[in-house]
């Protein structure tokens, strides 16, 4: 049975997209199958980290929640094109399929006009997992607690919150962290992100722990090596010694512990 | 003339040479007076004399690497400036200013050495003299290096426990001891200086605190939490574990 893995933030620009497709990358070097969704319907940004056309991506996630096609056609396998990237070039026969959401403005405020059956995006990650066979489902959210965002918490074996040491993410983190609660997610990880080096990571995480009564699987440094990329690439693979890079692969041995 | 031979023996360069020697140069020396800003000799300078303050302050200067004045030292009564020259036929190393009105007394390295020539194995007492400065110095420096690896390393402690014992057995009599102790007092400050900069470092990583304002924290949760979506979900997701578990067993 695959495992669903939501990644969330309760504020924005915390590095979710990132991390999602960092995790998924690492979990598909390691052989496993695995399937990555951009569910930030407002804002997304998934396709960007994979390389993916744009102009190729006629089907998306939307196209999928307006019932225009089936889940299994905007699940795009990366080919060719992740060679042009030193990163995710590592990724070309790798089990990995991407579920982008549209970029297109009018697609964008169409949806957010009208809405969509959250149940509906529910019944097509089920479907994806089985079809593909799936041993790993990565959902990149938007911020937020809305209720496509909720969904993917409620359906999650295990969520990760992400985080930056700052005082507004610190209050959201604790709502998020109730949320999961009261929805009984069987396993809730914290992910510390963008640390300040003048900090003592040890000591952040352990502060963090304490905090929310939750393992913070990892506290990973503020990075320009990372902002340079400009999400162009897979970072966890491109530079792989690299200290961000090692800590992230302290998540993906979790997970794969865990599973 | 009494006062410039009673001078004279005070000064620790000229410790070694015989009274009529101290006489001879005191008959030779020549007195010089500054008024404030003036200068002595400028850096870079050829020079063959050198100067014994006998009253006032002077300021050792040189020039810090963007040309701004940098002051190495200050110097006053007793105390000697450019007595390398004696040995040496080297530029001045640095240039010297009166802080006020100061009264020095010059003597030449030819005067010196004339009176040295008549008193031969004096020459080695002078050397000895030289030679025990350098070697002075020499020591300071080993110690500075080794204080400097284990402030590198973070050994504030070490560092500023050897600092305090060496200060506590220099004879403060001496100008030499007391230029040493310039040097210790300057790196302890260095390492004072060091340390605080970390402790503050340190101080901001403890002041990461979370505060977590828990009315705000229950408001923001019961807002989500009474939506019917939300209430929705929680039974359905209720019913799929249960359905999962089941299939487990
Ligand atoms: N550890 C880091 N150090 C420096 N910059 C980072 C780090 N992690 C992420 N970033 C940068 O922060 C920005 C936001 O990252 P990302 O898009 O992954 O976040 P997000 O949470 O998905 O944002 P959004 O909420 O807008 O979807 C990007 O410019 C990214 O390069
Ligand atoms: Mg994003």
């Amino acid at each position: 049975m695959s495992r669903i893995i939501s990644i969330h933030s309760f504020r924005g620009g915390t590095g979710k997209s990132n991390i999602s497709a960092n995790l998924a990358a690492l979990l598909a070097i390691e052989g496993r199958r695995v399937g990555v969704v951009d569910t930030d319907i407002q804002s997304p940004g998934l396709h960007v980290l994979f390389g993916l056309d744009e102009k190729q991506m006629k089907l998306t996630l939307n196209e999928y929640l307006r019932g225009e096609c089936a889940i299994e056609e905007v699940a795009y396998t990366l080919g060719n094109g992740a060679k042009h990237a030193p990163g995710r070039g590592k990724l070309f026969d790798r089990d990995i399929w991407v579920i982008p959401s549209s970029i297109n403005a009018g697609e964008i405020s169409a949806i957010l006009r009208h809405g969509y059956d959250v149940n509906r995006l529910n019944e097509g990650l089920q479907r994806v997992r089985k079809q593909l066979a799936l041993d790993y489902l990565i959902i990149d959210t938007h911020p937020g607690l809305n209720d496509e965002t909720l969904l993917s918490i409620a359906f999650s074996d295990v969520l990760i919150v992400v985080l930056r040491l700052d005082q507004q993410d610190f209050q959201g983190t604790a709502v998020a962290v109730d949320i999961a609660r009261s929805l009984d997610v069987p396993e809730l990880m914290l992910v510390v992100n963008q640390a300040l080096s003048r900090y003592d990571f040890q000591q952040v995480q352990q502060q963090v722990t304490e905090t929310y009564n939750a393992p913070v699987a990892a506290v990973l440094p503020l990075t320009e090596d990372l902002v340079e990329l400009q999400s162009s690439d897979i970072f966890a693979l491109r530079s792989p010694e690299h200290p961000w890079s090692i800590a992230l692969r302290h998540i993906a041995t979790r997970l794969l512990e865990s599973a | 003339m009494q006062n410039v031979v009673h001078y004279l023996k005070t000064i620790p360069l000229l410790q070694g040479l015989p009274p009529a020697a101290i006489e001879a140069l005191a008959l030779q020396v020549l007195p010089h007076h500054l008024d404030e800003g003036d200068i002595l000799f400028r850096k870079g300078a050829s020079g063959s004399s050198v100067y014994m303050v006998r009253s006032g302050w002077v300021k050792i200067v040189t020039e810090n690497a963007s040309g701004g004045e940098l002051v190495l030292n200050h110097c006053g009564p007793g105390e000697v400036v450019g007595e390398m020259a004696l040995i040496d036929r080297e530029p001045r190393s640095a240039g010297v200013v009166a802080l006020g009105a100061v009264d020095v007394l010059e003597l030449t390295r030819d005067t010196f050495l004339e009176v040295l020539s008549h008193q031969p194995i004096l020459a080695l007492d002078v050397m000895r003299n030289f030679s025990a400065r350098l070697r002075f110095a020499t020591t300071y420096i080993e110690k500075a290096i080794e204080w400097s690896h284990r402030i590198a390393e973070g050994d504030y402690h070490f560092a500023i426990e050897q600092i305090q014992s060496e200060t506590g057995i220099v004879d403060r009599n001496k100008a030499d001891e007391v230029r040493a102790v310039e040097l210790l007092a300057a790196f302890f400050n260095m390492v004072e200086g060091v340390r605080n900069r970390e402790e503050t470092l340190k101080q901001q990583l403890r002041e990461l605190s979370i505060e977590i304002d828990e009315s705000k924290r229950r408001e923001a949760f019961e807002e989500v939490a009474q939506s019917p979506f939300f209430k929705d979900l929680k039974s359905s997701v209720q019913k799929m574990r249960q359905r999962d578990s089941g299939e487990e067993k």
